[in-house]
């Protein structure tokens, strides 16, 4: 019987296996930043244990650094006291860093592939639940906890009960490409089969829909797999793939010769066996606006917010959900997505800040200036990205347009450092979580594209971008 | 294991409200847990009592891979999460670390217990027993490696069977 590109994965990557047992698994690279990793160093060091392949290891500050001038000292002790404690534990333990002031710096999930750190075939890990990003490149990448981190940091490998294959198909090709993104793409699939939909599964994207996005846009997809439940989500590499990381900083030596070994082995077989499946058909969908507290909670820009009873179709406990939700947005059902004025935009996190997602986004503002009561932020994902687009003139367009430009950070994602929403504010955000509290106490998360981001900072309100000129 | 129900009677509790972002600079295991459900239920700290359980309906603990989500909730005095699903990340982190038992519920325990509810909870006999209401409800077995874990107290005290 054939195997999918998951088991395959799965399968070179076995150091132990037993019957009803978990596996244990050989890590190719681990990703470490601020957050999740002291505990994981302390306990190396009251065990006396050496981090076992150093060179396999990588770390960079993402989550709490501060997005403004870093040439000021950072004013949150405890972020000041988290950033040093890395720089201390990758120097004692051997690990490349790239640092507050590298040019390299940037969220762990953009860094990884501009860098050429992130390979096909290749299992990942990184305490961060985002790392499921990095599947784009078809690796099996699985964000982990402190416990798990310290036990690969200490022998390379971790314990993993098989997760199950679950193909989802996006067919069909998108009208409006430049409207109509990724971000839609993924938040239309979580609203169909629910937060939970992916549990216990691997995803594999597949199809004319996901065969047709460049890689910065796989990345948003296989990103949000983790919001749908799932442990990864992959997709099978093919010449976007190899073109994206050839010549990068870290891009192995014998490139090409795994080229063709890539090739030849990383694709699920024609009959191969997906435990679950889906399918989506992308070429009526809409730009996608969450209205409630967790990114299932989703709708069409068009449309007007659903009754709890209409969101839930029966079931008790998704309505109370809903109706908390409503409660905490301030929202009513009935209301129309474009009738919601918003108070604050925010154009960054792992799921939408790369070069693509801001280049898409100042096509939307370029010449024009935001809603006088909306205050805006663009996060670049990585200092590179944010060279690139200096080079390109995009900061200008932004700063024009009275956006903020800072320096590459979570940043508003996750609430960590001082970008955060104040309580009761509204915020139309490409982050990947619209979660109570999520981008600070009491504010309210829309999570949308760059680009219907952009508008809605323009507007001062959700506006359907299809009816713009974006080409 | 005997202890009070605190009832969340909805599904989706997600890691950001369990331990808010902010605290994820908090290396005070004391001092995380006064913040532990304060997304969600800022009088969590003052009526948690040592011995606690939580209940709560589908994908508990969804979200961020932050591990300082079951150790909030371990050092509030927290001993286990019943709850009809959980996220994985969140389960496995609570099991890695022995921090709390994150039990698997049915319909029948979900709808019978109630805020407040004492319980009874046997992990050698899968059964649930509530002595305010007088109900027995079967929990879903761990699978062996994760009871093998759990006795061992965690990852790192658990020595794989050299079979």
């Amino acid at each position: 019987m054939g195997k999918t590109l998951f088991e395959k994965i799965w399968d070179s990557h076995i150091v132990v296996e037993k019957q009803n047992s978990p596996s244990l698994i050989y890590i190719d690279r681990h990703l470490v930043h601020e957050v999740t990793s002291p505990q994981a160093f302390d306990g190396l060091r009251m065990n006396n244990r050496k981090v076992r392949r150093p060179d396999l290891t990588i770390a960079t500050m993402d989550h709490n650094v501060p997005t403004t001038d870093r040439s000021l000292p950072i004013l949150d002790q405890t972020s000041s006291v988290q950033i040093q404690t890395l720089e201390k534990n990758c120097k004692d333990f051997g690990i490349k860093l790239f640092g507050i002031n590298s040019p390299n710096q940037g969220i762990v999930h953009v860094i990884g592939p501009q860098l050429g750190i992130t390979l096909p075939g290749s299992t990942i890990v990184c305490g961060d639940s985002h790392t499921s990003t990095h599947g784009a490149f078809g690796a099996l990448a699985l964000g982990i906890g402190t416990s798990d981190v310290e036990h690969v940091l200490a022998s390379q490998t971790m314990w993993l009960e098989k997760p199950k294959p679950f193909e989802i198909r996006v067919e069909g090709k998108r009208k409006n490409p430049h409207a109509v993104t990724a971000k839609d793409i993924v938040l239309s699939i979580i609203k169909n089969i629910g937060t939970g939909g992916g549990t216990g599964t691997i995803i594999e994207y597949r199809g004319e829909g996901i065969s047709d996005l460049s890689m910065e846009q796989r990345m948003t997809i296989c990103n949000m797999s983790i919001e749908a439940g799932a442990r990864a989500g992959l997709i099978a590499p093919d010449e976007k793939t190899f073109d994206y990381l050839r010549d990068r900083e870290y891009t192995p030596k014998n490139y090409e010769s795994l080229v063709d070994s890539w090739k030849e082995n990383l694709k699920s077989d024609s009959d191969a066996t997906f435990e679950k499946q889906f399918t989506l058909h992308i070429d009526d969908i809409a730009p996608q606006v969450s209205w409630g507290t967790n990114p299932g909670m989703t709708c069409d820009v068009t449309e007007s917010i659903p009754t709890p009873d209409e969101f839930s179709k029966g079931d008790v406990n998704q309505k109370k959900g809903a109706e908390k939700a409503l409660d905490y947005m301030d929202l009513e059902s009935g209301t129309a997505i474009e009738d919601i004025k918003i108070d604050r935009v925010f154009i960054g996190s792992c799921t939408n800040a790369r070069l693509e997602d801001l280049i898409e986004a100042s096509k939307v503002i370029k010449g024009q200036k935001i809603s006088p009561h909306v205050k805006a932020m663009v996060v670049p994902g990585s200092q590179m990205v944010k060279k690139q687009a200096e080079e390109m003139g995009l900061d200008k367009i932004f700063i024009n347009a009275n956006f903020e430009w800072r320096e590459a950070g979570c940043s508003m994602c996750l609430g960590m450092n001082p970008d955060i929403l104040s309580p009761g504010e509204r915020c139309a955000s490409t982050s990947n979580r619209n979660f109570e509290g999520r981008q600070g106490t009491g504010g309210r998360t829309h999570l949308v594209s760059p680009v219907m981001a952009a508008a809605a900072a323009i507007n001062g309100h959700f506006v359907d971008v299809r009816k713009m000129d974006l080409s | 294991m005997k202890g009070n129900v605190i009832k969340y009677d909805r599904d989706n509790i997600d890691t950001d409200v369990i331990i808010p972002g902010q605290y994820l600079k908090v290396h005070d295991y004391a001092e995380l847990a006064t913040h532990a459900m304060e997304g969600l239920d800022p009088d969590f700290h003052s009526k948690v009592k040592e011995g606690d359980f939580i209940l709560s309906g589908k994908n508990f603990g969804s979200g961020s891979s932050r591990e300082h989500a079951p150790i909030a909730l371990s050092h509030s005095g927290i001993k286990a999460v019943l709850a009809l699903s959980f996220a994985r990340i969140f389960y496995r982190n609570s099991v890695d670390g022995a921090f709390l038992l994150p039990i698997e519920i049915g319909q029948d325990a979900y709808d019978g217990i109630s805020d407040g509810d004492e319980l009874d909870i046997d992990i050698s006999t899968n059964e649930i027993q509530n002595i305010t209401k007088n109900q027995t409800y079967k929990m879903k077995p761990f699978s062996e490696i994760i009871g093998k874990i759990i006795a061992a107290g965690g990852l790192f005290k658990y020595k794989p069977d050299q079979d």
